[in-house]
Order: C-alpha cells, then sequence, then structure tokens
C-alpha cells in the first residue's frame, strides 16, 4: 500500500501509517477483552505494532510515543519469550488501551498542527511496574528469563518543519516619491531586511536588481510585496526604511487571499492556501512523475527576485482513506450511468420540438455537462496507480536473468511514477515481463566481446520507459543489443511457414518486425530458460490487444531494438462515433478511424472468389460490408447509398461499409454478457443516450477475421 | 567541531549559520559542487568535517548528489563509519520519498525547513556532536 | 399410481431447490403455445414488459440480443425458439421474466405470464422419458405438475444455462477441429 501513497509528506506518512496499526491493536483487543488472554498471534501482533510506532516515532524524534510504546513493546516481548501463566489480562488489557489512546491523542495534536507534548511519565511507570510485577511471576514460575529485549536506536532521524499555524500574511505596498532616486534599490533594501523573518516573499517588479528601468515601474506604480510571516505588523514595519516612501499600505490577509494573491504575482501554482513548500513545488513539479533520484532538484538559476520559499507547515488533516475497490467499481458504474443519464436529457426527443425557447436549458445543461466531465475525470483519477510496482518486478527479473546468462546488464528506469488504470496495470505486468526477458536474452550480445567490437560499451544497457502522452500511456523496453535481423526473421518466417511465400521485398521493414508476434515464430535456435520457445511475443501482442492496445517494434541492427507498448490510460470511457447499419446501431472508436468517404460501384473491386476490395486514391484496401458480416437486415447495399469508412489499426487498414452515421459521443465500455459467446469483431457494447444498446466494434478483431478468411 | 553548511538561499544560510555557529566553526558555500570540493579539502587536509547540512535545492549539484558522492570518497578511502561525516539534510522536500531516499543514500537526519531548531540540536546530541 | 412410487426418487433431486422456505413450492408460470411451464420463484428477479432487443450477430436463433435493464445489460433468450418450436409474432402480452441463475442474469422471453402457483412436492412427478418425441423441450423439464386440470412444466433453468456452455464449448471444439 505505501507504494501508493509515497508522494505525501514523511509526517502524513506516519499518521496514516500509525494509525492504521492503532486501529488494528483496538481491533484485536476488543475482540480479545472478555477472553483469558491474549493468543500466540495477538502477542506477536501487538509486539510488531507497537515495534513499527517506536520506530518511526524514533525516527521522526517523537520520544514520548516512543517511550511509551518502548515500554508496552518490552511486556509484550516477554510475553511472547516466556509465555507465563496467570497474566492479569484485565489490567493487561488496560494498559494496552492507555497506550493506544495516548499515541492516538499524539497522533491528534500531530494533525491538528500541534506539539505532541502528552506527559507520558506517568504512564511509563505504571507500565514499568506491570512489567516489574510480571517479571516477578516469571521468576516464580521457574520460567528461564529470555534476554533482555534489545533495543536498537534508531541512527537517522527526520526532523519534522516547526508546526504551528501562527503565521501572518501581508500584501506591502510602497509607493516612493516621484522624485526618488533608485527606488528599486530602495526597494531591494526592503525586500532584504524582510528576509530575516520572512517564510514566504513575493514581489513585483521581480527584476527590481538586474533592470535599473525598473525603478521608474516603481516609481510610477509602486512596489508591491506578498509576505507570509510569523512576525506581527509592527515588526514588520519596524524593519521596512519607509524614508524615501509616500505611503505604505499595509493590509493583512487570510490564507485564502494570499493564496489568491500568489498568482497575481506569478506564482502559477496558486493553490487556495499556500502549499507547503511553495516554491519548492515549482521548481519540482516537472519532477513529480518520476521518482526522486539525486541529480533531481539541482536548481538550474535562481529567477530573479523569487527567493526559495521555506516550507510551511500546515495543519494536518489525515489526507487518506483507504477504499474496498468494489465501491470505487460501484462509484465508477454509476458515473458511467450519470453520463448516460445526461445524454438521455440532453438529447430527449421532447426537446426537438420546433420552436421551443431553449436557452436557459442550453446554458444549464451546460453546466452539468462540466459537472459530470470533471466528476469522471476525479474517478478516473483515483482509479489511477503508478507503474512503480509493476518496474520494480522488471529490475527484478533483469537482475535475476542477466545474472543467470553471465550478462553485464544496466537498466535503466524512466517515469515509473507514471499513472495507469488499476484494471490495465494488471493486464501489462506478463507481457511487460515478456519483453524485458526478451530484451535480456535476445537483444543484448553473449559475449561483451561481440559488443565492444562494434564500439560499443561492453556493459549491456536496457532501458525501460514509461511516459503519457495524449491519452495513450507508452512503455517501452529499449536495449542496445543486437538488433533484429531483417534476413533472418524473413528466413525464418518462410520456414516456419507463418508468412506466404513472397519475396522480402515486397515486405516492410515494420511487417517483417511484426513477424516475430506471429504465433510458432521463434528467432532463437535454442531453447532457453527464459524466453525463445516461441511461445509468448504472440501472446504478448493478444494480451495488449485484449486492452485495446497495440505493440510497436523498432530496431537497427547493432544498434538495438525498442519495443513500446501503447495501451490507453482507461479502459472504461472511450470517445466513439455511432454508426447506424440496417436497424443496429455500432461504435466505432474514433481514434481508429481515418476517414469517411462515399464511393461509388466503380471503385470495387471483385475477386472470383467473392471477395471484395475497394480502390482510394490509388491504394485498395479490403472490403468489408457490416450488414453481410453480421447478417443484418433492412440495410442498405448499394455502396454508394452508405458511407464506408476507413479504418485503421496498428498500421492495417480496412474499410466497412455502413448505411449512415448517427452522432460522436463518450462511451461507456461495458462487457457483453459472459452468457454470449464472444464474437468476433465486437469488444463491447454501451447504452446510448436515448437508453438503446450499441455493440462496439473491435477493428483488431475485424482485421483479424478478415485475415483469416483469405 | 567542523562543520560544513551548503545552502544557496540568502536567508536560510544567514539563519543556519547563526545557528551552528554556536557549536563550531562553520565554512558556508553556495551550491553543491563547491561543497564537496570542501569536504575533499578538509578531507586531504587532514581536518574533515564533523557535520555537514546540506540544503537539496541548490544550483550545480543537488543535495543528494552531494551525500552520494561524500559517501562514495569516504568509501573508496575506507574510512569507517564510525568515522564518516554526519550529515543532516536541510529541505522543504518533506514527503516520504525524498526522506527515504536520502536515507537511502546514508544521510543521518533529515530536517524539513522551516527548521525545528530544538530537535536540530536533539539530533546533534543524539549523533554525539554535543 | 406410478405417482406414489416416483415420488421419492424425485425428493431427493428436489432438495437443492428448496433452500428458501418463503419461496418454497412456489412457481412462476408462463404459457408457450398452448403449454404451460412453470419455474421456480426463487430463480425470478422481476418480470418486464417487452422491449427494445438490440440484436447480437452470429449467435444462435434463441439468443434474440441484448436489453437495457436500469443500465444493466443483459441477454435474452426466447423461450420458445429454445424449445425448437416456430416463433411468433411478441404482442402486448409478451414478457420477459428476468431470472437469475447462480449470478448470470438472464431474459426469457415468454408469449404470456400466467400465475404464480404453489405445488405440493407430492404433487410433481418426474417426466415420462421414454416415447417422447420433442426430447428439446424434455431436456429442460424436470417434473410435471398437476394443478386442477392442467398439467404443468417445471423447468430448471440451471440445465438450462449450463446447457448452454455445453453446446458452446461442443461448438468451438468442433470448429477447431474443422480449421
Amino acid at each position: 500500500m505505501a507504494e501508493e501513497f509515497n508522494t505525501e509528506s514523511m509526517l502524513d506518512m506516519f499518521l496514516y501509517e500509525s494509525g492504521q496499526l492503532l486501529e488494528k491493536l483496538e481491533g484485536i483487543i476488543l475482540e480479545k477483552q472478555d477472553a483469558d488472554c491474549f493468543d500466540d498471534a495477538d502477542i506477536n501482533e501487538i509486539f510488531r505494532i507497537m515495534h513499527t510506532i517506536k520506530g518511526s516515532s524514533g525516527v521522526l524524534m517523537y520520544e514520548n510515543i516512543t517511550k511509551v510504546t518502548h515500554k508496552l513493546e518490552d511486556v509484550f516481548y516477554y510475553l511472547r519469550e516466556s509465555h507465563p501463566d496467570d497474566v492479569p489480562h484485565l489490567e493487561l488489557v488496560e494498559k494496552v488501551l492507555a497506550v493506544s489512546d495516548f499515541v492516538t491523542g499524539e497522533l491528534d495534536k500531530l494533525k491538528n498542527g500541534d506539539t505532541p507534548d502528552g506527559d507520558e511519565k506517568q504512564l511509563v511507570e505504571d507500565l514499568d511496574e506491570f512489567l516489574g510485577r510480571l517479571k516477578g511471576e516469571i521468576k516464580k514460575q521457574g520460567i528461564e528469563m529470555p534476554q533482555a529485549n534489545r533495543h536498537v536506536e534508531p541512527t537517522q532521524f527526520y526532523i519534522t518543519p516547526v508546526a504551528g499555524d501562527d503565521s501572518h500574511f501581508y500584501r506591502i505596498s510602497i509607493h516612493y516619491r516621484s522624485d526618488t532616486q533608485m527606488s528599486n534599490l530602495r526597494a531591494y533594501s526592503a525586500t532584504y531586511a524582510l528576509k530575516e523573518v520572512a517564510e514566504d516573499l513575493l514581489y513585483t517588479p521581480d527584476d527590481i536588481l538586474s533592470n535599473e528601468a525598473s525603478a521608474d515601474v516603481i516609481v510610477a506604480e509602486g512596489f508591491h510585496m506578498l509576505l507570509q510571516t510569523k512576525s506581527s505588523k509592527d515588526e514588520v514595519i519596524a524593519l521596512i526604511d519607509s524614508s524615501e516612501a509616500e505611503e505604505i499600505n499595509f493590509d493583512e490577509l487570510t490564507k485564502e487571499e494570499y493564496g489568491a494573491a500568489l498568482s497575481e504575482f506569478g506564482r502559477e501554482d496558486a493553490a487556495p492556501a499556500p502549499a507547503p513548500a511553495a516554491a519548492s513545488k515549482d521548481e519540482a513539479q516537472d519532477k513529480k512523475q518520476e521518482a526522486p533520484k539525486p541529480g533531481d532538484y539541482v536548481v538550474k538559476t535562481k529567477e530573479a527576485g523569487k527567493g526559495k520559499t521555506l516550507a510551511k507547515h500546515q495543519p494536518k488533516q489525515q489526507t487518506i482513506i483507504s477504499v474496498n475497490v468494489e465501491k470505487m467499481d460501484a462509484l465508477m458504474d454509476l458515473i458511467g450511468e450519470l453520463v448516460i443519464a445526461e445524454a438521455v436529457v440532453l438529447q430527449n426527443p421532447d426537446l426537438k420540438v420546433p420552436g421551443l425557447e431553449l436557452s436557459n436549458f442550453q446554458k444549464a445543461s451546460g453546466q452539468l455537462s462540466k459537472i459530470t466531465t470533471e466528476l469522471q475525470e476525479v474517478i478516473m483519477s483515483m482509479r489511477m496507480m503508478p507503474l512503480t510496482n509493476v518496474f520494480q518486478k522488471m529490475r527484478r527479473i533483469v537482475f535475476d536473468v542477466s545474472r543467470k546468462l553471465g550478462k553485464d546488464i544496466e537498466l535503466e528506469v524512466i517515469g515509473e511514477n507514471t499513472e495507469v488504470d488499476k484494471n490495465i496495470i494488471e493486464h501489462i505486468t506478463d507481457p511487460l515481463m515478456h519483453l524485458v526477458r526478451n530484451s535480456v536474452d535476445h537483444g543484448i550480445e553473449e559475449n561483451a566481446a561481440d559488443r565492444t567490437a562494434v564500439g560499443k560499451p561492453a556493459k549491456g544497457k536496457i532501458t525501460l520507459e514509461a511516459k503519457n502522452e495524449g491519452g495513450k500511456v507508452y512503455i517501452s523496453v529499449k536495449d542496445d543489443g543486437k538488433g533484429l535481423n531483417k534476413e533472418k526473421l524473413y528466413q525464418k518466417a518462410l520456414e516456419k511457414g507463418v508468412i506466404e511465400n513472397k519475396p522480402m521485398s515486397e515486405f516492410t521493414e515494420k511487417e517483417i518486425f511484426r513477424f516475430i508476434t506471429l504465433p510458432g515464430f521463434s528467432t532463437k535456435e535454442e531453447v532457453t530458460e527464459y524466453s525463445g520457445r516461441g511461445v509468448g511475443m504472440d501472446v504478448v501482442v493478444k494480451n495488449i490487444q485484449s486492452i485495446s492496445g497495440r505493440l510497436d517494434i523498432t530496431s537497427v541492427e547493432f544498434e538495438g531494438s525498442e519495443m513500446t507498448l501503447v495501451i490507453p490510460l482507461t479502459l472504461a470511457i472511450i470517445n466513439g462515433i455511432v454508426v447506424q447499419v440496417g436497424d443496429s446501431p455500432f461504435v466505432i472508436e474514433t481514434a481508429s478511424i481515418k476517414e469517411f468517404v462515399r464511393v461509388g460501384e466503380d471503385s470495387l473491386i471483385y475477386e472470383p472468389s467473392g471477395e471484395e476490395y475497394i480502390v482510394l486514391r490509388g491504394e485498395c484496401y479490403p472490403f468489408i460490408r457490416l450488414n453481410e458480416r453480421y447478417g443484418l437486415p433492412n440495410s442498405v447495399d448499394k455502396v454508394e447509398e452508405g458511407i464506408v469508412v476507413v479504418l485503421e489499426h496498428e498500421g492495417s487498414q480496412v474499410c466497412v461499409l455502413i448505411d449512415k452515421l448517427l452522432q460522436e459521443q463518450e462511451i461507456v465500455v461495458k462487457p457483453i454478457p459472459s452468457y454470449v459467446k464472444k464474437i468476433k469483431g465486437l469488444s463491447g457494447c454501451t447504452q446510448l443516450g436515448d437508453g438503446s444498446i450499441a455493440l462496439i466494434l473491435d477493428i483488431a478483431g475485424l482485421l483479424m477475421q478478415d485475415g483469416e478468411r483469405r | 567541531m567542523k562543520i560544513l553548511l551548503a545552502e544557496d538561499d540568502f536567508a536560510s544560510r544567514k539563519f543556519m549559520d547563526k545557528q551552528l555557529s554556536r557549536y563550531g566553526e562553520c565554512d558556508v558555500m553556495v551550491d553543491g559542487e563547491e561543497a564537496v570540493d570542501a569536504f575533499m579539502m578538509a578531507l586531504e587536509d587532514g581536518e574533515p568535517y564533523d557535520l555537514a547540512c546540506l540544503d537539496v535545492m541548490m544550483p550545480v549539484m543537488d543535495g543528494y548528489q552531494v551525500l552520494k558522492a561524500i559517501r562514495d570518497i569516504e568509501a573508496q578511502k575506507g574510512i569507517p563509519k564510525s568515522k564518516r561525516v554526519k550529515v543532516i539534510m536541510t529541505t522543504a522536500l518533506n514527503d516520504e520519498r525524498n526522506v527515504k531516499m536520502a536515507f537511502e543514500l546514508g544521510c543521518e537526519a533529515y530536517a524539513g525547513k522551516p527548521i525545528d531548531v530544538e530537535k536540530f540540536e536533539k539530533v546533534l546530541n543524539k549523533l554525539g556532536l554535543i | 399410481m406410478a405417482e406414489e412410487l416416483e415420488k421419492n426418487e424425485e425428493t431427493d433431486e428436489l432438495e437443492g431447490l428448496e433452500e428458501e422456505d418463503s419461496q418454497k413450492g412456489k412457481f412462476m408460470t408462463f404459457q408457450i403455445g398452448k403449454e404451460f411451464f412453470g419455474i421456480s420463484i426463487s430463480y425470478v428477479n422481476e418480470i418486464i414488459a417487452m422491449q427494445p432487443i438490440a440484436a447480437i450477430p452470429e449467435v444462435d436463433d434463441y439468443i434474440k440480443g441484448l436489453i437495457n435493464l436500469r443500465g444493466k445489460i443483459i441477454p435474452v433468450i426466447d423461450v420458445r425458439v429454445r424449445f425448437k418450436m416456430e416463433p411468433t409474432e411478441y404482442t402486448d402480452r409478451t414478457c420477459i421474466i428476468v431470472i437469475d441463475v447462480k449470478s448470470t442474469m438472464i431474459g426469457l422471453i415468454v408469449e404470456k405470464i400466467a400465475e404464480v402457483d404453489t405445488i405440493a412436492d407430492e404433487s410433481i412427478m418426474p417426466p415420462p422419458s421414454l416415447g417422447r418425441k420433442d426430447h428439446e423441450r424434455n431436456k429442460y423439464v424436470y417434473g410435471l405438475a398437476r394443478t386442477g386440470d392442467m398439467v404443468k412444466l417445471l423447468i430448471d433453468p440451471e440445465r438450462l444455462i449450463r446447457q448452454e456452455d455445453v453446446e458452446a464449448v461442443m461448438e468451438d471444439a468442433r470448429k477447431d477441429e474443422q480449421s
């Protein structure tokens, strides 16, 4: 779980984890309070909980928490090691609850931004006394006393930023007399003086030192500052040199006003309240997507006038809750329904009565649409998970496999914090694993000598990169190995009989690379433990296609290969165009549509076998009449009466004939009930605005089916 | 004791210098590279630093890089763990990932800004510096 | 005469159906053609009027397509076609019985809903297994019940579903062999 929340602050994490542990603790206690004693599992668990809280509070130096949990840990240590009989269970329960209450109380103080200053002495004494009796009892029962519980003092500490909510926010405007010389320097000395007390300071114009012309601006428009500080108004005023000032405006702002004012001063992430470390976030924002690593925080150039902000600790409310996935899915479904219901209302036939005055309705519906769209975005973001865990597995694979194969390989991971829909993560782990294995096994050369011979470093390199671009996620596995040899691939494909007997020149480079994804193809002569069984790449492609993704392969011989998975950010909602064939509506994903054309009979080519092709601008495409394919009655038969849709998937095109276009809309994808067996060329269904059901065309399936028929 | 302070922001530097000077002689650097240079120089002169306070966001090299460089140099020179310079990161980046990373890189403490002086002193105490 | 003998064997087989006491012995009955059928009410979720059905291509003829039941998309089958009878036009009496069999929701299109009958176990007899021609109908019928002067055929929806799967698997296997 921790992985998912890892951008939270250290303190948040401590509060969250400790809170969870305490909840667990209370669960155990409440369950066992009326029992005779704790069983071994409980004792271990309580020991572990105390140990964990002790450790983390030690790192954060909340010493009272550390001391109390330390003592209770001791108690459970002796219980665990010696199993004494006749432990006063009720008293023990009371002690545990007392500790739990104490720690909870301290955590609450932290959440409110207060100092955890609870006095632990009495509690520690009580626990000591109890422990003393317990030890006495152990001795009396003749049980061997275990070695004292060894405590390891933390060797690393985290100093939490000073807490407190007593900052003031000021907007200060200084208007200098019009004859003031070098007003920019005066302004500078004001900022210099304020820096001593400032937690955050912004000013405009911000180039007072570097730009002499700013002096004129200051004289004309005044010098404005935003200040966050603990100092009082009087203290601040005392710091400002007012000798040449004609007027100093001094407004105390609320935190909210301050936040709003930040944007006036050109700070980009003007949050409603100044976020902790606002300026640091500015600088770090670009890096946020990636795991931090040394070198991420090199400050390029300090911008004039933008003093680095000191972190301001905000009162901490617990910001994380864990939610049952089923509830999330239910919410997701409901929002899907809402989107549909919205369409039902907005496209209601009742509105089509001529002469209706709808301007107010339109305004209100615009607002509604905006809210539903935002709602969708929020739920989508809730379902997003970083790829961190998946990438972690890949590290392990590279490590294991490369060692087994005796290859020296370095793995570079980029963008592991890229977020993907939870459902999709489940689908890409295996394919990705396969690609990584392939790269280690087939991609990187057997011998380092082969690498150095072509001028590459002896150490192989595999780059695993994820990025999010235009609604798609690209995950690539790149190696600097030997690359793919087109000639070999072609020969192999011929031998295995997975391709037609055509000369190599008739295949494009892309097509040749794609041979490796055909079933029953493997270029490796010997089967190794890790790959090369020839089942794999085709499975990879199938898996990826099942989530509407694709695999791109690029390679340069002797330089390396790159396999890129291109997958949608989310599966649940797509943009689609609703078309009609006969009486049935179908949905085609907008992204796969290249164009719509109307053609005449003369563009068609009939084969004796009954196959049809369509010629567009000299190119010949396979042609599918959806009405014939799916036996749909009442549809247009003449090609000039219908519309031809040119579809593209992974570089292959196919044309389908439909009757007419209905509309474009966001489609909430639902599976076809499993009771109905899988139909080739259909990937799901959806509900349209009028409540009727449309089937979603699966372009990959159509193409595949088309290929099979030939 | 001998202290190395690397901090590029003037206000923070002023503040930290004042705080640290109470415990010993404090050398102030304004970017990451300078900090490593200073560390190296002190090491070669046989007067290594006892404490290094490193800001994270700095020009040329960031605090994490400096920390890594320092630990690498120490490892290379075979300096035992107990004799290593104590490093305290001082930064406004308080998210867990950054803190964990710094711990992994081998710092002794990680101080979120604004720095809690009282606790800072406590840490110095725990680290056996004062 | 034979009733007495076979009754005991039947009860064993019926035990699984009798979990919910309140629904025990209650059957939703409906008419297809001239005959009346019954389905244990414990399977029945609800009964809805006929509604637009989205046809699905390439499926068996009795699967009429999908309907939208308050946002849930469920398949519907025409029981008449399932029993290999000639399809008839749907009328305003045509209904869909939505049943839930082991968490699979399916709509059954029937010509006319009759009533909910209480049928005692004792009055259920097994269908005569020999000499019947309409085997199709028979494999889903596990019992006959006499109420008044009518005989009702009791359907086991689980068999109805299960057999679907078997057929689908068989069909796939056949296809694989051919290709």
